[in-house]
C-alpha cells in the first residue's frame, strides 16, 4: 500500500509536510513516491515572520551595482558581434512588437519608454559611424532593458504584505465559509485546503547552504500569488520572482510585485539584446545569493499538460552563476534547483489556454493579456470558491537538484551513482581548468532541463478530478478509436454521452493504473484515490458513485460555466469537450492513454497518431 | 594550454585487456605520459608487464613503454596520484554495468569516458553510454567505433574510426588520443547512431560467415550487406539515430570490414554454424566473446515487439537458437513476398 495514498492523518495545522528528514544527511532513497508517513506535522503560524534572512533584503543597496554588472557583462557578451546588425534587428523586432500592440492600461507607460529609447537608438544608427558611437547606443539599449527587468525589494512592503495577506485570506475564509470569527479555526481551514508536501525541510536546509532556484510548473496566473503565499507559509526567506510583464498590468499586483523582488520578464521581447540582458540579470542575482523563482516552461501550460519543453536559456543561468561563483571562490557558490508542482482542480483561464493551444498548436504563440485571470470578478470568484467549496490545492516541493540535475543531500552535496559524491568543480573542469565552456554548459543545461521535466512528472499529484476527466475522455475515445483530435472534439452531445457503467469501468481501470504508477514512484496520487469504494449499483434508480468519482466530478473545473463532466441518471456527458481535453491532459505524458503504446521514445509532450497528447 | 600539451602531460586508463583494449592502449601511448591498462587478473598483468606482449589477445604487438598493466581498479585509475584524464572503456557489454559499479568510486567526475564496446545491455536495451552514465559519477561520455579489426590496427595498417559524443571536448579527446599517421579519427554528434550501428552489424557478421561457409559468392554477400544495412537503419531510426550515421564508418564501414573478414569473431560463429557445428562448440573454440550472439536475440525480440521489419536478423536468431539450419533460413528469406526496395 502506497503511503502517499493512505488517508492523511489530520494534523494540527492541516499542512501535511511529508516527514522526510532522514538523519544520515542523505536524501531519502527515491523509492519513488513512497513517502514516509507524516511523522511530524509542521505548524506554520500564519503571522510568524520568516525565520531566515535573505540577501534580497538589502537589494535596494546593491541594485545599482547589480545593474551595472549586467550592463557591462552584456556588452562583453556582444563584443564580437556586429553592433549595427544587432541593433538593427532589435529595433525591427521591437517596432513590430509595438505595432502589433496589445498593451493597454498600465503597460502603456512602459511602451512609451521603450519607444523613446528606440527612437534615440534609431536616429543614432542613421548617422555615419564616425558621428555616433555604436557601442554607446548598444549600451543605452541594454541599460534600458536592464532597468526594466530589474526588480525592487522594499522590506516595508514585504512586511506589510506578509501581515496583510493572512488577514485578507482569513477574511475571505470567514466570509465564504460563514464561520464565526475564530482565529484558530480559520487557520485550520486555510491549511486543510492548501496541502503542501514533499521536501520542505530539505528546501529550508538548503536555503542556508547556497542559493535556491525554485522552478514551478505553471498553469495559471494565480500561481504567482500562490507561490508567494506558500514561501511565506513555509517561512522561507523572500524570493526574487521572474514575473511575466502581463502581471504588471494590474496596478495593485504591479505595486506588490515590483516591490517584493519580482523582476520583469517580457516574453514578447524576442530580440537578442533583451534576452541576453535578461539572462545576465538572472545570473547576477543568483550570484548575489538571492533565491529566485521562475517558471521554466516560459508561459502557462496551454494544453493543461505538465511542461515537457523548457526554456533552457534562462535555466542555464543557474549553471552560469555557480560556475562564476566557483571561479571567484565565493563562500556559498552552489545553486540548487528545486522543482515544485502545483495541482489544481480548476484553472481559472483554462478555456482561453486550451483554445490558444488548439488554434495554434506548434505554431507561433501570442501572449494572452486579457483572459479570465485578468478579470477581477473572476479572480474574486476563484478565491471565493477556493475557500467556500473546499477545493483543495495540492503543492509538492520536489527533491532538490544541483545545476546538472543530480540529486543533492541535506548538506547540499551532489549525489552520484553507487555511493559517490560529485564535486561540481570536477564537472566544470575541462582539460584541467575550472572554466566556463559554452558547448559543454549547453549540454549540461539540456540534461538539467530533461531532468526537471522528468521530476515534474514524478512529483505531480494526481487529483480525483484529473482522473475523472481522463477516464471519461479515454472511455469516449475507445468508442471512436479512429477519430483524430479535431474531429473527436466536435462530437455532438448525443455522441459524447456514455453509459455511466462504461465510464465507471474506465475510471476504475485508470485508478488501478495510477495507483500502480504511484507505487513505482512515477507520480503521486491524492489520498482520496486510495479508497477502493466501487459505489453501489442502481438503487431506486439512483446510481451511487464511488466516493472519489463523486468528489472528482464535483471538483472538476467547478468554476466554469459549462459542466466539464456531468453524471445524470445512467448517463455521463460533458458540456465542453475542449475544457475536458484540457483537464484530461494533466495525465498526459505517462503513457496511460489508449494509443500511447504505439509510441516509441519519450512520452512527455508526445502526440499519438491521432494527434492526442499521449 | 593547448589540447596536445594537456594530453601529453596526462595519464589515461584503459579498462579491459582484450585485443581492442590493448590496441587502444598502444594508440594512446604515443600521446600521453602514461597509460594504465586494467586487466582482470594479477597474473595476466604481471605477464604483460614482464613480456611487453599480450600473448593471448594481441600477439606480435610489443607494448609501448608508457603502458603499465595492473589489476586493481584504484591503481588503474590512479586515485591517489591525481587521477586520470580519460578512461577508455573496452569491456564486453555483458559486464558493463557490473564493472562500472566496481569502478565508480575511484572516479572524480572530471574524467572523459570513451567506450569502445559494440553491444547493448540485454533486457533494458540500454546503450553502453547510458549504462556508464547511470553507474559512474561522470557526465562526459563518448563512443569510439568503426571498421577496426584489432589485429590489422595492431600491425599498423591504415584505418579510420569515428568518435561520437554530446560533448565537443570528448570528441576532441578521442581525436587527440587515438590519431596516428596510420589511424584517422572522425567526429560525430550522433551517439545513438554510432552505438547502435556497432551493435547491429555484429548480427549481420554472423550471417556473412554462414553465407561464406556455404561457398556463396559476391552477389550473395552484397545482397546480405545492403539489405542488412536497410534493417540497421530501420532499427536505428526507431531508437532515435540519424540515417546518415549508418552510411558512415560505424555503419557501412564496420559492416564491410566485419562481413568480409574471417578475423571477426561473429563471422567465425556464423561459419561454424554453417558447417553444422553446435553453437556451444563454436563458442568454446572461439575462446572470446562474440557480441552478435547476444545481440541477435535482444534485437529480434525488440523488433518483433515494435513491428520493425528485420527478416535477416530474425533469420540469424533462428539459426542461433537451432530452429533452422543455414540452407532453410536462406530459402525462407529468398522466398519472402516481393517488396519495394525502400
Amino acid at each position: 500500500m502506497d503511503q502517499t495514498l493512505a488517508p492523511q492523518q489530520p494534523s494540527p495545522s492541516g499542512i501535511s509536510s511529508a516527514g522526510s528528514s532522514p538523519s544520515d544527511g542523505l536524501p531519502p532513497a527515491d523509492a519513488q513516491g513512497v513517502q514516509p508517513p507524516t511523522s511530524e506535522a509542521h505548524r506554520f503560524g500564519p503571522l510568524a515572520p520568516p525565520l531566515l534572512s535573505s540577501p534580497l533584503e538589502r537589494f535596494s543597496e546593491i541594485r545599482p551595482a547589480v545593474l551595472d554588472r549586467v550592463v557591462s557583462r552584456t556588452m562583453e557578451d556582444f563584443s564580437h558581434a556586429s553592433v549595427d546588425l544587432l541593433l538593427g534587428e532589435a529595433l525591427y523586432q521591437e517596432r513590430v512588437r509595438i505595432k502589433r500592440g496589445g498593451d493597454g492600461g498600465f503597460l502603456r507607460g512602459r511602451t512609451k519608454k521603450d519607444l523613446r529609447v528606440l527612437s534615440q537608438v534609431q536616429s543614432g544608427l542613421l548617422r555615419p559611424p564616425g558621428q555616433a558611437d555604436r557601442q554607446e547606443h548598444l549600451k543605452s539599449l541594454i541599460s534600458h532593458f536592464a532597468d526594466e527587468i530589474g526588480g525592487r525589494f522594499d522590506p516595508r512592503v514585504y512586511r506589510f504584505a506578509t501581515n496583510i495577506l493572512p488577514i485578507f485570506f482569513n477574511w475571505l475564509l470567514n466570509a465564504a465559509s460563514l464561520q464565526q470569527f475564530n482565529p484558530s479555526k480559520q487557520s485550520d481551514l486555510i491549511h486543510s485546503q492548501l496541502i503542501i508536501n514533499g521536501e520542505i525541510d530539505h528546501l529550508r536546509a538548503l536555503t542556508q547552504k547556497g542559493t535556491i532556484l525554485l522552478v514551478p510548473t505553471h498553469q495559471s496566473n494565480i500561481d504567482s500569488v500562490l507561490i508567494g503565499f506558500i514561501t511565506y507559509l513555509l517561512r522561507l526567506p523572500p524570493f526574487a520572482y521572474g514575473a511575466g510583464l502581463n502581471l504588471f498590468n494590474n496596478p495593485v499586483l504591479s505595486f506588490f510585485m515590483s516591490n517584493l523582488g519580482a523582476y520583469t520578464v517580457d516574453r514578447r521581447k524576442a530580440n537578442a539584446v533583451y534576452k541576453q540582458t535578461l539572462k545576465n540579470y538572472s545570473t547576477a542575482i543568483l550570484q548575489q545569493g538571492i533565491h529566485s523563482i521562475f517558471f521554466p516552461g516560459g508561459g502557462r501550460s496551454r494544453s493543461g499538460a505538465i511542461e515537457s519543453k523548457l526554456k533552457l536559456g534562462l535555466l542555464g543561468t543557474a549553471l552560469e552563476a555557480q560556475t562564476e561563483n566557483l571561479i571567484a571562490g565565493a563562500e556559498k557558490p552552489h545553486v540548487y534547483v528545486v522543482p515544485m508542482v502545483m495541482s489544481y482542480h480548476f484553472v481559472l483561464e483554462a478555456a482561453s489556454l486550451i483554445e490558444d493551444y488548439l488554434a495554434d498548436a506548434g505554431k507561433h504563440r501570442f501572449i494572452i493579456t486579457d483572459d479570465e485571470s485578468f478579470q477581477p470578478t473572476k479572480i474574486a470568484r476563484f478565491f471565493w470558491r477556493f475557500f467556500s467549496e473546499h477545493s483543495k490545492i495540492t503543492v509538492r516541493i520536489g527533491r532538490p537538484l544541483d545545476v546538472f540535475g543530480n540529486f543533492v543531500d541535506l548538506e547540499g552535496r551532489s549525489v552520484g551513482p553507487n555511493g559517490t559524491t560529485i564535486d561540481p568543480r570536477s564537472w566544470l573542469t575541462t582539460r584541467g581548468v575550472l572554466s566556463r565552456n559554452p558547448q559543454r554548459d549547453r549540454e549540461y543545461t539540456h540534461a538539467l532541463g530533461s531532468r526537471i521535466v522528468e521530476r515534474f512528472h514524478r512529483e505531480n499529484t494526481v487529483l480525483s478530478s484529473h482522473l475523472v476527466a481522463f477516464s471519461y475522455f479515454e472511455a469516449l475515445r475507445e468508442k471512436y478509436p479512429h477519430l483524430d483530435l479535431y474531429r473527436f472534439l466536435r462530437l455532438s452531445l448525443a455522441q459524447r454521452t456514455l453509459p455511466v457503467e462504461t465510464f465507471l469501468a474506465s475510471a476504475d481501470r485508470f485508478r488501478t493504473a495510477v495507483l500502480e504508477r504511484a507505487r513505482r514512484g512515477e507520480l503521486h496520487g491524492c489520498p482520496e484515490l486510495a479508497d477502493g469504494d466501487l459505489g453501489t449499483a442502481s438503487f431506486h434508480g439512483e446510481r451511487v458513485l464511488p466516493a472519489w468519482v463523486r468528489e472528482g466530478v464535483r471538483q472538476l473545473g467547478q468554476l466554469h460555466d459549462a459542466a466539464v463532466v456531468q453524471v445524470h441518471g445512467d448517463e455521463v456527458f460533458t458540456e465542453d469537450m475542449t475544457l475536458l481535453y484540457y483537464y484530461r491532459n494533466r495525465l498526459a505524458g505517462y503513457g496511460l492513454s489508449i494509443r500511447a503504446g504505439e509510441l516509441k521514445g519519450q512520452l512527455q509532450g508526445a502526440h499519438d497518431r491521432n494527434g492526442f497528447l499521449a | 594550454m593547448t589540447e596536445t600539451d594537456f594530453w601529453r602531460k596526462s595519464r589515461v586508463a584503459v579498462i579491459g585487456g582484450g585485443s581492442w583494449g590493448s590496441v587502444l592502449a598502444q594508440l594512446a601511448a604515443s600521446h600521453v605520459e602514461e597509460v594504465r591498462l586494467w586487466v582482470r587478473d594479477e597474473a595476466q598483468a604481471r605477464a604483460l608487464n614482464a613480456t611487453r606482449v599480450n600473448a593471448k589477445y594481441a600477439p606480435g604487438m610489443t607494448l609501448a613503454p608508457q603502458i603499465r598493466a595492473m589489476s586493481e581498479p584504484e591503481r588503474a585509475l590512479a586515485i591517489d596520484e591525481g587521477g586520470v584524464g580519460a578512461v577508455i572503456w573496452s569491456l564486453p557489454s555483458s559486464v558493463a554495468r557490473e564493472q562500472a559499479r566496481a569502478f565508480a568510486r575511484f572516479l572524480s567526475g572530471k574524467e572523459v569516458i570513451l567506450h569502445a564496446t559494440k553491444g547493448v545491455e540485454a533486457g533494458s536495451l540500454k546503450r553502453i553510454s547510458e549504462v556508464l552514465s547511470e553507474e559512474l559519477p561522470c557526465s562526459r561520455i563518448g563512443v569510439l567505433s568503426g571498421p577496426n579489426l584489432a589485429l590489422e590496427v595492431a600491425r599498423g595498417e591504415p584505418a579510420a574510426a569515428v568518435v561520437a559524443s554530446n560533448f565537443d571536448e570528448v570528441i576532441e579527446a578521442g581525436q587527440q588520443l587515438f590519431s596516428t599517421p596510420q589511424f584517422r579519427v572522425y567526429s560525430s554528434s550522433d551517439m545513438v547512431g554510432v552505438e547502435w550501428a556497432g551493435t547491429l552489424k555484429n548480427i549481420l557478421a554472423i550471417a556473412a560467415g554462414a553465407l561464406d561457409a556455404l561457398g556463396l559468392g559476391w552477389n550473395a554477400r552484397a545482397m546480405l550487406m545492403t539489405r542488412g544495412l536497410a534493417e540497421m537503419v530501420r532499427f536505428g531510426v526507431a531508437m532515435g539515430a540519424q540515417t546518415q550515421t549508418f552510411l558512415g564508418l560505424a555503419g557501412m564501414g564496420d559492416l564491410m570490414a566485419t562481413c568480409g573478414s574471417s578475423l571477426s569473431r561473429n563471422y567465425r560463429v556464423g561459419a561454424g554454424l554453417a558447417r553444422g557445428e553446435p553453437l556451444e562448440q563454436v563458442l568454446a573454440e572461439l575462446g572470446a566473446t562474440a557480441e552478435g550472439v547476444r545481440t541477435a536475440r535482444i534485437v529480434h525480440e525488440f523488433a518483433s515487439e515494435r513491428g520493425i521489419s528485420m527478416p535477416i536478423c530474425q533469420g540469424v536468431f533462428q539459426l542461433l537458437s537451432g530452429q533452422a539450419d543455414v540452407r532453410q533460413t536462406l530459402a525462407e528469406l529468398m522466398g519472402r513476398p516481393q517488396v519495394p526496395e525502400f
